[in-house]
This record gives C-alpha cells, sequence and structure tokens, in this order.
C-alpha cells in the first residue's frame, strides 16, 4: 500500500487533568493504518477513540508517544499544517458562507488560485452529488445534504488521510445505509486512507478493512472484521461485536469442561479456569447431545428465533436458529452442540 | 410563509406593541416638534416665534460675511460636524479592537465565571458619567496622574497636553461606550461554535485567516450590534467633549447646546438636530447594508 499515507502511532497517550482528577483518555496505543485503507476505531463512548482522532487531527498533542504520516513526524504539527481533513461529527459547516464556497475553504487557504479552485470544487460536488446546490446557503441543507458537503470539503484539499468523526451518527437509519455506501465508495475511488470513529458495531463491520477495537484509553484487538468477529480477542470484545454466550469453563488436557460435559478444543489453551465464548448463531440444536439444557423462553425475530436456555449448572445460554425450525417448549429440554470452531477460549473472569 | 407564521407574527406584534407606542410617542412627537422649530424665527430671547422661515437651515451651511455681508459656506459647522463623524467613527473603531479580545476572553470562560466578568464590564455604570469623565480629566490632565507618572519614569521631558485634544475626547468616549461593544460582542461569541474554529484550523487556516474568515463574519451580527450602539451616542456626545474636548474641540452635541443655551439661536439648534438625526440615518443605511450583506450568500 502507499507508504506516505500509511499512519504510525507509535505509544501514544493523552492525560487530561492534573494530580488527583487526572483522566488517561489514551494509554500508550500503537497501531499502524495501512495508507489507502479503511480504519474503524470503534468503541464505546468514553474508550478514547474520538481523542485518538484528535491526536491524528492536531487539535490535541499526545502527552507521550509519536504519530508519523509515512516517516514523516507529524505529533508537534498543528492542525492547519497536517495533509490531514477532518469530517466532524456536526459537520461544523461554516454557516456565513455557500456550499461551494464551504467546500473551496481549505483551498483558498492554501492559496490555490481561484480558477483552480473552481474546478476542483465542482469536481468534489459531483463526487457527493451536490453539484445543483453550489450557490445554496448550507442552513438550507437537510442533514444527509449537510453531511455531503462536509465530505466534499474535508475531500477538496486532498488529504492524505481523512478523518472521520462518527459522520452518521446524526443521520437517520435509512439515510445512513446510504452514507454507509457511499462513503465507502468515496474512500475506493479517491484511494485516500480513512479512518473512520463509530461506536456501532455494525457500521464498523460492514465498512472497514480493519478495525481496532478499543475501551478504556486502550486498543483491545485490532483486525479485520470477520478476525474480529469470529475470534475476539477477549471478554470486552467479544460482547462488544454482536452478541456472545459466556460460559465458565475448565480447561485441562485441550478440552473445556462444562460441568462433567467436555468439548475438545482445537487451539490450546492454559490450563485452568477459563470462560468459553460462543455466538448464539454458532450452537446448533443437537436432539440427545451430550450437553443439555433446559428451553426458558423464546423470541420470534421474523428471520430467526432466539431461544433462550438454562444449563444444568443454571448458566443461561441463548442460541439463534432458523425461524424455520419447530419452536421448543418452556421447560423442553434441547440438546446443545458447541461446534469446536466456534468456540473461543478466554481469559476466566 | 404558512399560515402557522403568520399567526405567529401577528401574535408577536402584539406583545411588542405597548412597546412600540411608547417609542413612537416618545420619540415621534419630540421629534416633530424639533423639525417644526427648525423652520421658525429665533425667539427675542430663547424659543421660538414665527414667521416661519428656511432661515435656520441656510445658517447651517451658509455664512453671511458680518464686513461686507457676502455669503459663503459655514466652515466652522462643517468642521465640527467632520470632527463629530471622525471621533465616533474612531471611537467605534478603538472599542471594537479594545472589546473583541475582551468579549472573546469573557465568553470563553467557564460558565460560571462569565456573569462575574460581565458585571465587572458593567460597574463604570454604577457612577455618574459626569463624574467618571471628570476623573479622566484629572487623570490625564498636565499635572494629572499619567504625566507625573510619565515623567518620573523619564519617558517623556515634559507634560504631554493631552486634556483639550482630540485625543482627549476620544479616550474618554472609548472609556463611556466600551461596554457597549463587548456586551452585544460577547452574546454574538457566547453564540459562536468553537468547532467551526477547528474545522477552519483543519482547513490549512492560520488564526488570523480563522479569525478573519471565519470568526468576524459569524459574530457579525453582534459587531453590528456593538459598533451602533457606540457610533450614535458618540456622534451625539455632549458631556465628555464638553469635559475633555474643552471650547475649541466642540462636537456637534455641544454646538446644539450652545444655540439653545448663550446663542438663543432654537431654530439653528433645531436645524442641526435634524441634520444629524438624517446624517445617522444615512451612515446606519450605509454600514449595515455594507457589512450586514457582505460575504452572505444567501443575500
Amino acid at each position: 500500500m502507499d507508504e506516505a499515507t500509511r499512519v504510525y502511532v507509535k505509544d501514544a497517550s493523552k492525560r487530561f487533568g492534573h494530580g488527583a482528577t487526572v483522566v488517561h483518555a489514551l494509554a500508550d496505543v500503537t497501531l499502524t493504518i495501512e495508507g489507502g485503507s479503511f480504519f474503524t476505531l470503534l468503541g464505546p463512548s468514553g474508550c478514547g477513540k474520538t481523542t485518538l482522532l484528535r491526536l491524528l487531527a492536531g487539535f490535541e498533542t499526545p502527552t507521550g508517544g509519536r504519530i508519523l504520516l509515512g516517516d514523516q513526524d507529524v505529533t508537534a504539527l498543528p492542525p492547519n499544517r497536517r495533509p490531514i481533513n477532518t469530517v466532524f461529527q456536526s459537520y461544523a459547516l461554516f454557516p456565513h458562507l455557500s456550499v461551494a464556497q464551504n467546500v473551496g475553504f481549505g483551498l483558498k487557504m492554501q492559496g490555490i488560485a481561484r480558477a483552480k479552485r473552481d474546478a476542483r470544487v465542482d469536481q468534489m460536488l459531483a463526487l457527493v452529488r451536490m453539484q445543483d446546490f453550489a450557490e445554496r446557503p448550507v442552513a438550507q441543507l437537510s442533514g444527509g445534504q449537510q453531511q455531503r458537503v462536509a465530505l466534499a470539503r474535508a475531500l477538496a484539499p486532498e488529504p492524505r488521510v481523512l478523518l472521520l468523526d462518527e459522520p452518521l451518527s446524526a443521520l437517520d437509519l435509512k439515510l445512513r445505509k446510504e452514507m454507509q455506501i457511499e462513503l465507502k465508495r468515496l474512500q475506493r475511488e479517491t484511494g485516500i486512507t480513512f479512518v473512520f470513529v463509530t461506536h456501532d458495531q455494525e457500521e464498523a463491520l460492514t465498512m472497514s478493512d480493519r478495525i481496532a477495537v478499543m475501551s478504556a484509553g486502550r486498543v483491545q484487538q485490532i483486525g479485520t472484521p470477520r478476525e474480529i468477529y469470529a475470534h475476539p480477542a477477549n471478554r470486552f470484545v467479544a460482547g462488544f461485536i454482536g452478541e456472545s454466550n459466556f460460559l465458565p469453563v475448565t480447561v485441562a488436557d485441550g478440552a473445556a469442561r462444562i460441568g462433567d460435559h467436555r468439548i475438545s478444543l482445537a487451539a490450546p489453551a492454559d490450563p485452568g479456569p477459563a470462560t468459553l465464548a460462543i455466538r448464539p448463531e454458532d450452537i446448533m440444536l443437537e436432539p440427545g447431545a451430550a450437553l443439555s439444557a433446559e428451553v426458558t423462553d423464546t423470541v420470534y425475530l421474523g428471520n430467526a428465533v432466539q431461544i433462550m436456555a438454562r444449563l444444568e449448572d443454571g448458566t443461561q445460554i441463548a442460541l439463534r436458529q432458523p425461524a424455520t425450525i419447530d419452536l421448543p417448549e418452556s421447560g423442553q429440554r434441547i440438546g446443545l452442540r458447541l461446534p469446536v470452531e466456534a468456540v473461543q477460549i478466554l481469559e476466566a473472569e | 410563509m404558512s399560515a402557522g407564521q403568520g399567526q405567529a407574527n401577528r401574535t408577536s406584534w402584539s406583545l411588542a406593541a405597548p412597546a412600540l407606542a411608547l417609542l413612537l410617542i416618545g420619540s415621534i412627537g419630540p421629534l416633530l416638534i424639533v423639525l417644526v422649530y427648525s423652520f421658525m424665527t429665533p425667539g427675542d430671547y430663547s424659543g421660538v416665534q414665527r414667521p416661519f422661515t428656511t432661515q435656520a437651515w441656510e445658517q447651517v451651511f451658509l455664512t453671511r460675511d458680518i464686513f461686507d455681508d457676502t455669503l459663503g459656506w459655514a466652515d466652522a459647522h462643517m468642521t465640527i460636524f467632520w470632527r463629530s463623524v471622525k471621533l465616533s467613527v474612531l471611537t467605534a473603531v478603538i472599542t471594537f479592537l479594545l472589546g473583541l479580545p475582551t468579549a472573546w476572553f469573557i465568553a470563553t470562560r467557564p460558565p460560571d465565571r462569565r456573569a462575574l466578568w460581565l458585571f465587572l464590564i458593567t460597574i463604570p455604570f454604577w457612577t455618574n458619567l459626569l463624574i467618571r469623565t471628570i476623573a479622566i480629566n484629572e487623570i490625564i490632565r498636565n499635572e494629572g496622574l499619567l504625566n507625573q507618572v510619565l515623567l518620573k519614569l523619564g519617558v517623556i521631558g515634559a507634560p504631554l497636553q493631552i486634556l483639550y485634544t482630540d485625543t482627549a475626547v476620544l479616550i474618554g468616549m472609548a472609556y463611556v461606550y466600551l461596554p457597549m461593544m463587548v456586551l452585544p460582542m460577547y452574546a454574538a461569541i457566547d453564540r459562536f461554535d468553537t468547532r467551526l474554529l477547528e474545522a477552519a484550523y483543519d482547513l490549512f487556516a492560520n488564526r488570523w485567516q480563522a479569525l478573519w474568515h471565519v470568526v468576524l463574519p459569524v459574530i457579525r451580527p453582534g459587531i453590528l450590534a456593538g459598533s451602533i450602539l457606540v457610533f450614535v451616542p458618540s456622534l451625539g456626545a455632549y458631556v465628555t467633549p464638553r469635559v475633555l474636548g474643552g471650547g475649541k474641540n466642540m462636537m456637534i452635541g455641544n454646538f446644539i447646546e450652545l444655540q439653545f443655551g448663550q446663542g438663543q439661536n432654537w431654530p439653528l439648534g433645531a436645524a442641526l438636530a435634524v441634520l444629524l438625526l438624517i446624517a445617522v440615518g444615512l451612515a446606519l443605511t450605509v454600514y449595515v447594508r455594507v457589512l450586514g450583506g457582505a460575504g452572505r450568500a444567501d443575500g
């Protein structure tokens, strides 16, 4: 991938406040964002993802560590001297300027000549399909249109990296889906590195090349959407991305024990108490299986049914089945099989 | 406009009606009297009498030479007028330059601190204007505090003649009207979304560009309100030029007062007052047109 647009964050930390009230918003984060990729920072609010984005933009300076763009150290550069642009959560469009003037703002500040600027603005407006709105004041635009203008404005100066701070959170569901596809298209067409911040795991899974899951100022796991979904590194990731069952188990001799039921493991794990994680949709119904549970509730979801059941040791377990199966009754005993390839062994709680 | 908005407009008009009535009675009535007086003949000792004449209006612009009876431009009047406009514009500019950082400072304090700063800004209003102006006189006069300190420090060899100059009037008016500039600008900056500043920096603006291309245009309504609140009363200022400008550096307000007092020429005073009103109206129209419309894409 493109060397000059690769972002390298090394041991970045950020503390706010001092003395007893110090807050570690970011703690020794190290990650590489490949040039030309769609990279997502995913986590709940307060996990440090926005702080990291602000460090990349230059609005904050890290209290420790370095940020490199290509092989250039940009840690101390102010935002106006970084070839990085931002799409703000609230868009932050300039209310006194027209759509075209907003899009051309960055180019104007860079001192680019009028004719060249206008051409570039037209090109950007075409890219986000807003040509017909060039002369409108931004206050007259809908949320989705403002979003497109904010994108065009940030893309116009041809940044090496585009930062997007929860840009879709203010849109309704339908528009959000459309913009997800739109953003992905823009990223492919421009080849610019996108760094996307969101707390929406579905958004992250559908759009990203790679995802960094963050919590409490630390990166919990970095990987492709598939890796993160199928092989969560820890309980936080398994719980935050999709749904997971967490079953207390004991690991010994390459197998996990639930009560006296034994599940052999695909990957080696340290012996001792552990947590077994498995997705509801990965659990199979198997009449007469050694692991049995008592159905406590069933929920019809339209395209699937969710069955809530209780294992013999009292642990609650959820499994998801196609809506076409015969629904078990509450109180009925069912046999369960946990496929070895779907099982993750995590640290005990 | 929808029916609902029309309804809302009617309701808000009726809410404003009592205040509007008071303002109309208080301003239109006296103004009509002033306008009528400007077309009358000076009374024998003071006041006005018939017949109706345009004599006062001629006197505003033309003056009759007392020796050869020829008509010439009333240079003295024009000088006073020009000085008034010049000093008022300068007062607005100075209060803007001082007021912008002040308003910005207050608006960026933590919310629980802002009230205190605004309170401090309004403290001068507690004391009578005349007293405060005399206090400034005490500071800038030749034997005053400022000159004493500068002499002691060896910055100057002889006292600076500030009192009874245009500079003195300017200092006094800037001091008096500064809060009028700060308060509306504070209100505008308080509403200013600081994320716009981040957006400007992000799009390669340096501090001055961000100020010029984003902050000033966005807070323009506050600047507009503040400069009108400073310029208009400055143009009619009376106490400050009287105490700090002395007899020579009259402003239009003092000259009008002179006509109603020692000059015993009420019609001329009235004509000058009407002229001042027209000048202010024209100046504001041009000002609001130019500054109020500049850079606004929606016209």
